[in-house]
């Protein structure tokens, strides 16, 4: 490539003003490194925060969100009569997930899932010596729970498998426990809304760093909590699923709704609020970084405009020895293009460097102990061809311009 | 067979600014191959102008212009710069050589782009030229430590590098002392001669004008 004519003149053009280059560069350099700093922590931002989320909440959860169909029931049976119902009341028809078993079969066979998990959820009070907390004791099943939330790198105190074994046993939350003035193996009561009252032992203490759920839960073996409702083996209140792939939830569900007679719900749908919060950071930190970008290419646009300026009249006498328009619009992008690869090159280590310092900074928040960042090769992918775009349209104004000097102007001076 | 060379057949030129304004009226003339020819004048009566219309650069012009047998006239602009590197050779008064370059490729950039021999072959043709100018030793040195009278010389020989059908220059030897005028003229007058090179010369200098074949003189656009 490099014996082309025009390539030895861009060549030559390029190492004849090395300071002019570099500086052309370091437009690139900085605006790539940056993209691929702010893409990267904004990206670690948003995936920490789905960490964060997840530990409490599942991806797709089912549970009974009272009946389903509230409609005149009087006009399924006489559809073409005329009816009418007074003070129409809904009765306590049935709380939670009666037939799990099927259901639990069903979900088995969904290839999208990555875990699932049956719980049993019962509003409670908290008592011990007087003091009086109301919170969530949850009765799951000790090993999908740990699968599908990561529950057992949590616990501060105790072992969290050791719940399969007892079932008078009950973890509670580092929060929970301070209020109440709890310890491990002392007892803490648990009082339902129907008035049966329990007493279990504190066999472990766990911090999941979101204060709220610290504060107001705690776990018991599932077949505990069975027992505490009086239900049989096959109830539950809400079945937690995790897929593969969180962002496409909407499949799965669509698929699974038609069998399943409750409410079958996507975390997006629960929380539009974490959805909304993610896909804003990620607006910014895109729109930021691109902004940056196009700086660059404005610098680059500036001094092959410079350049060409201080070679107009190398340009005319190359028109004159017979180089056409094109010849000269070649010459000059190929500059352009070849800045644009190496402050691209350049530019990818500096933002990898860069990135790697941020990741090093100390920051104990929330769990976290230093600042988040990823390193996604799409991301450093986009980046150059991005500025590599940009270079090219900013330096095919110039040189294209360049190609439409006219010699004779020039030449006569 | 056809001995004429060029032809220019009704040659007419407008400038607009500051208002219309007809330079050129009307010019007809024929130049024959190895013909050294003179084109002289007063300051603006368009000798320059007709030169680059005869250059092939300057298409905005009405009438015909034959070089090579070929009519110029209304080509595309890459197609007029595909035909002056193959048969113009260019001398200006301010030398425009490259100056990132050497005397040596600078004298092969114009054949390097026509591509119609191998580089290396390239090479030893400019460095036949430059020789034959006086300037073998100065082939590798970059052209802005050479004197004006040696760049011009190395204009010359990169004028000749694709033994073009003519040699056009725009007072090339008006930035050069007498010395070098003389020299530049010498090497003109071997060219014509030995090599049968026709050659254009737009020229104020009198002296130069009286020692070549052929004079056309301009006077307000016309010849006279």
């Amino acid at each position: 490539m490099f014996s082309s004519i025009n390539n030895r003149i861009s060549q030559i053009h390029l190492t004849s003003n090395v300071k002019q280059t570099v500086v052309a560069m370091l437009g690139v350099t900085f605006g790539i490194s940056m993209y691929i700093f702010m893409t990267g922590f904004m990206t670690g931002v948003n995936d920490i925060q789905a960490d964060l989320a997840f530990s409490a909440l599942a991806h797709v959860r089912i549970y009974n969100d009272g009946p389903a169909d509230n409609s005149n029931i009087a006009r399924k049976v006489f559809p073409n009569d005329l009816i009418n119902v007074r003070n129409a009341k809904v009765i306590k028809y049935t709380d939670g997930i009666k037939n799990s078993t099927s259901i639990l079969n069903t979900l088995s066979k969904q290839k999208d899932i990555t875990g699932f998990t049956s719980q049993v959820n019962i509003n409670v009070f908290f008592k011990n010596a007087g003091n009086k907390v109301n919170g969530l004791v949850s009765g799951i099943d000790v090993v999908s729970e740990d699968k599908v939330f990561g529950s057992a790198k949590h616990m501060l105190q105790g072992n969290w498998n050791e719940l399969k074994y007892r079932s008078d046993g009950i973890f509670i939350g580092v929060e929970l426990a301070r209020i109440l003035g709890l310890k491990m193996n002392d007892n803490v009561n648990i009082l339902t809304s129907e008035g049966v009252s329990r007493n279990y032992k504190v066999i472990g203490i766990f911090r999941t760093d979101v204060y709220n759920v610290d504060k107001t839960k705690a776990y018991i073996a599932i077949n505990a909590a069975r027992q505490l409702l009086g239900v049989n083996q096959d109830y539950v209140t809400d079945i937690q699923i995790d897929m593969v792939d969180y962002n496409n939830t909407q499949p799965l569900i669509d698929n699974i709704k038609a069998i399943i007679p409750y409410k079958v719900e996507s975390w997006q749908m629960g929380n539009q609020q974490l959805v909304a919060g993610s896909s804003l950071r990620d607006t910014i930190a895109k729109a930021v970084s691109l902004t940056i970008l196009l700086v660059a290419g404005f610098g680059i646009y500036n001094i092959m405009n410079m350049t060409i300026n201080q070679k107009i009249r190398e340009i005319a006498i190359l028109k004159a020895m017979g180089f056409s328009g094109g010849d000269v619009t070649k010459i000059f992008l190929t500059q352009a293009i070849i800045i644009g690869i190496l402050g691209g090159m350049v530019g990818i280590i500096l933002g990898n460097i860069i990135s790697h310092l941020v990741n090093r900074v100390k920051f104990e928040v929330a769990g976290m102990h230093h600042l988040p960042m990823t390193y996604y090769p799409h991301n450093y992918l986009f980046a150059f061809l991005f500025g590599l775009i940009t270079t090219f349209v900013a330096g095919y104004l110039p040189a294209h311009k360049a190609s439409k000097i006219d010699p004779v102007s020039i030449l006569r001076g | 067979m056809n001995d004429i060379i060029l032809k220019a057949d009704n040659i007419v030129k407008h400038f607009y600014e500051p208002e219309k304004f007809q330079v050129l009226k009307g010019l007809s003339f024929e130049v024959k191959k190895g013909e050294f020819l003179a084109l002289v004048g007063k300051s603006g009566c368009g000798k320059s102008t007709l030169m680059y219309v005869l250059s092939t650069m300057d298409t905005d012009y009405e009438g015909i212009l034959t070089i090579k047998d070929t009519v110029l006239t209304n080509q595309s602009q890459n197609q007029l710069a595909a035909f002056r590197n193959e048969n113009i050779g260019f001398v200006f008064q301010f030398h425009y050589l490259l100056p990132e370059f050497s005397a040596l490729e600078n004298v092969m950039i114009p054949a390097l782009k026509l591509k119609k021999y191998a580089k290396a072959e390239i090479e030893e043709r400019a460095y036949k030229n430059l020789e034959m100018l006086g300037l073998k030793d100065q082939a590798l040195k970059k052209v802005t430590k050479l004197s004006g009278g040696q760049q011009q010389r190395v204009a010359i020989a990169r004028a000749l590098i694709n033994d073009p059908a003519i040699i056009m220059g725009d007072e090339p030897t008006g930035n050069l002392d007498t010395a070098n005028t003389q020299i530049v003229f010498d090497i003109f007058r071997e060219l014509a001669k030995e090599r049968k090179q026709t050659i254009i010369a737009v020229t104020h200098d009198d002296d130069f004008a009286n020692n070549c074949d052929r004079i056309i003189e301009m006077k307000d656009g016309q010849i006279v």
